[in-house]
């Protein structure tokens, strides 16, 4: 094959990876937008991730649309790493940082090969730790880690970002008002959150990712090579793939193709059928048509195999059982409840652990920016598992958006009529802050906005003495139990500045009883 | 305590015919204060303009090129039919008479307590106004200034620019039930202009409310008394709880507003603390017979 039809290879990888990229953000931004009929669409990307099927089959029920994963497991034994560099989006960013630092990468680098087999050692490890309930697949599955970052960090930074740059301007009285309202309107109607969301401790998350994204500046494709479960997954199919690159007599023993390839292997020195992205590089970089493309069964010797050695595999086993054992030999396992409330729908707590894979979906559907990533608050092996932190926002009675988006249903699919029955946990007054009680004057802003039809939050009027000794008639605040769904909304608009007066707490939550 | 059906259609026939009686008396019909328009009738737009009509018309209150901020209830995530929010038909009776008379620009916005774009969608408000050819505004957090209310209660308070900046400013409020302050009406809809930690303005409610109407011009008040939530407001959800009543009330007065809305609700104003705060600040009276209501039914 010429460099010239290696350049239009070249070209049409490139334009699917930013097709693909493109379709994955805008799905991930309308979530949080679009009708909720319509939002099951949106987790198109999580049902083609082999990864998700297996923490499915894992956790059940099984879910029909991860049968889906199957077609690109198929194509790979066809096309080897083609999902990698053709369609993963998380691939696409990585693919644009590493041209970033194109300059600046050495193009030689010594012998990786030890590198390069982490991935499969991590694959290793988290499916091993899968099997005894530690799910942690998601903390670097690239699906759920992209959706994480970007619902979590990337999203809400260039919200504020958009909205400090736009927001004066469209306001202003000058011409330039005139440019900038239809783009401010644009925004405001789909990039920009009503108001700024905000997320726990997401300068974490948000180091990671920029992390990944930067580490390509030191090596190509970083995260593809060393770190990628699924990546990994995919390169150990696509040995046995029909796809071959192949150098003909043509060559000049220049070395040409090894300038770009993703690896740093090209076909003539280093070729690793498990690490080639099918990018098309080395066959454009090559001068004299040497490289050409075959479809053929492998052989048995053909070609070299990289794969970790017996004893990584043993000793990521191991890594993998201790992985396991960790999270779930801490005293929080033992205890009756836990201090925190998961969304509507949520499985029970070990369930739950088991089916969310912490993409972070339910973060970016949730309109009142409720559901907030944990840190350590439900375990090691809860960790970015979604929260309901009513400090932040509540749960939207007329709404159901995180419970469509989960796309493992760790947040089962309900009906609206059934969500508004589904209890999260109840809420309860603290009688020392409330000003009803403590200060003895009139509230009832958890009563007003209390969204029970019958009114979970009532008020009756009481005697007593306020502050200052004088008998004073107040409409005292009082939450009955049986009514309440937790839905924290009381907590949330509560004027109190130093904490709220009124808590919800996972009391009487309805998944216990799933137990 | 939720009112007892019984006792609402009671009081109701009760404070509305004391409505009617005081102008069949001879020497008690000393009223002050602008008309008191109150019409009912099937259509919420047509009873809307009615109402506008019978006190005057929109083109004594909007001027050529105005820019006019028409302020509604929009608090909540639900529909029509649950009636926490305006009716989208009444504001689009006013949006046109406010074009015809003039206005240069409608804006229709207001700070909500449920997400701003559930609210402004589920309650069928900004499809109204967008279709009457207003301009749907969020609030921003980043347009609040600071404004003086010069209450004794409410001083200082945070308020979105938008609301200072327009001409006119026209306050379409639904009346409906409200845990703490009694009822909900056109004093109470001005929170909706403010930001800030609004809560904390629930203490003492009625001498909030009171400052706050006594603090801030409205050019019009019409209140959506259609559907009226008559219990488990001000966000109540249960259609049982929603009453037709096919009524709006119209004038440029604030708090006679609230008081024809209160009597037509079933309740004696004089019972509802920011009604009695208003009074005591002299903002108007507080007896329906002192003030010049004229009911009309089409």
């Amino acid at each position: 094959m010429n460099a010239k039809k290696g350049k239009q290879w070249q070209r049409l990888r490139a334009a699917s990876q930013v097709l693909f990229s493109i379709l994955f953000f805008f799905l991930l931004l309308i979530s949080g937008r679009i009708a909720v009929e319509s939002l099951p669409h949106t987790g198109a990307f999580f049902y083609i991730d082999p990864l998700n099927l297996w923490v499915n089959a894992l956790a059940g029920p099984f879910l029909r649309p991860f049968l889906l994963a199957l077609v690109p497991l198929v194509l790979t034994l066809v096309l080897g790493r083609f999902f990698c560099g053709w369609i993963c989006p998380f691939g696409a960013l990585q693919q644009f940082f590493t041209w970033l630092g194109s300059r600046r990468v050495k193009k030689k680098i010594a012998s990786h090969h030890g590198a390069l087999r982490w991935k499969y050692i991590l694959l290793i490890v988290l499916l091993v730790a899968s099997l005894f309930a530690t799910q942690w697949l998601g903390w670097l599955d690239p699906f759920s880690l992209l959706t994480r970052s970007s619902s979590v960090t990337l999203f809400p930074g260039l919200n504020f970002l958009l909205q400090h740059a736009l927001e004066s301007g469209a306001n202003s009285q000058s011409l330039g008002s005139r440019i900038i309202k239809p783009l401010y309107d644009f925004s405001r109607a789909w990039l920009l959150s009503g108001t700024q969301r905000t997320f726990l401790l997401s300068f974490v998350i948000g180091a990671i990712f920029f992390g990944l994204l930067l580490l390509n500046l030191y090596r190509r494709r970083f995260f593809c090579n060393y770190l990628c479960p699924l990546g990994a997954l995919y390169g150990w199919l696509a040995k046995y793939s029909l796809f071959r690159l192949h150098v003909n007599p043509n060559c000049t023993q220049c070395n040409a193709c090894a300038g770009h390839c993703t690896y740093y292997g090209g076909p003539f020195t280093d070729y690793q059928k498990s690490e080639c992205l099918v990018c098309m590089n080395c066959v454009k970089d090559c001068p004299v048509a040497a490289i050409d493309v075959r479809w053929q069964l492998p052989k048995a010797g053909q070609v070299p195999a990289l794969a970790p050695r017996r004893r990584q595999i043993l000793s990521a086993v191991g890594c993998g059982l201790v992985a396991a054992a960790l999270p779930q030999i801490a005293a929080g396992k033992k205890t009756k409840g836990h201090p925190f409330i998961r969304p509507p729908g949520a499985a029970a707590e070990k369930d739950f652990l088991k089916k969310c894979i912490r993409c972070g979906a339910c973060m970016q559907a949730c309109p009142t920016n409720a559901i907030q990533p944990a840190l350590l608050q439900a375990g090691l092996d809860g960790l970015w598992t979604p929260l309901l932190a009513p400090s932040c926002g509540y749960c939207e009675y007329e709404c159901v958006r995180c419970t469509r988006v989960c796309p493992t249903h760790a947040l089962a699919s309900l009906a609206l009529e059934e969500k508004k029955q589904f209890k999260i946990g109840t809420a309860v007054i603290n009688r020392s802050t409330c000003y009803t009680y403590a200060d003895g004057h009139n509230c009832g802003v958890c009563e007003e906005h209390c969204p029970v039809p019958e009114k979970a939050i009532r008020l009756r009027e009481v005697e007593l003495y306020n502050f200052r000794g004088k008998l004073k008639k107040v409409k005292q605040v009082y939450v009955v139990p049986d009514l309440c769904i937790g839905c924290g909304i009381c907590e949330n608009v509560c004027p109190r500045t130093d904490a709220p007066a009124i808590v919800v707490g996972a009391e009487e939550e309805q998944r216990e009883a799933f137990y | 305590m939720p009112m007892k059906r019984r006792t609402f259609v009671k009081n109701g026939l009760l404070f509305s015919s004391a409505l009617t009686l005081p102008s069949l008396l001879p020497g008690q019909n000393k009223t002050s204060g602008p008309l008191v328009a109150q019409v009912q009738g099937d259509s919420p737009y047509e009873i809307a303009k009615r109402a506008i009509a019978m006190i005057g018309g929109m083109d004594k209150i909007v001027s050529r090129t105005d820019v006019v901020m028409v302020k509604p209830n929009i608090g909540w995530n639900r529909t029509v039919e649950q009636a926490a929010c305006t009716n989208p038909e009444v504001l689009r009776a006013v949006i046109e008479l406010a074009f015809a008379a003039g206005a240069k620009k409608v804006v229709v916005m207001d700070h909500t307590c449920h997400t701003a774009e559930d609210c402004y969608e589920r309650s069928g408000i900004a499809a109204m106004a967008k279709k009457a050819g207003a301009e749907v505004r969020y609030c921003d957090e980043n347009r609040l200034v600071s404004h003086d209310f010069h209450g004794d209660y409410l001083g200082k308070w945070p308020v979105f620019r938008d609301f200072l900046e327009v001409d006119k400013f026209i306050n379409v409020p639904i009346l409906k039930h409200h845990g703490s302050a009694g009822l909900t009406i056109a004093m109470k809809n001005l929170y909706g202009i403010l930001g800030g930690n609004r809560g904390k303005l629930h203490g003492d409610m009625g001498e909030n409310i009171a400052d706050l109407a006594n603090g801030f011009s409205n050019h019009l008040v019409l209140v959506d008394a259609f559907r009226v939530l008559t219990r488990n407001g001000p966000i109540g959800g249960r259609l049982s709880d929603v009453e037709l009543r096919k009524t709006v009330i119209a004038t440029t007065h604030i708090m006679h507003a609230d008081v024809a809305a209160a009597a037509l609700f079933g309740m004696n104003p004089g019972q509802l603390e920011f009604l009695q705060a208003a009074f005591n600040r002299k903002m108007g009276e507080i007896e329906t017979a002192r003030i010049p209501i004229q009911s009309l039914s089409i």
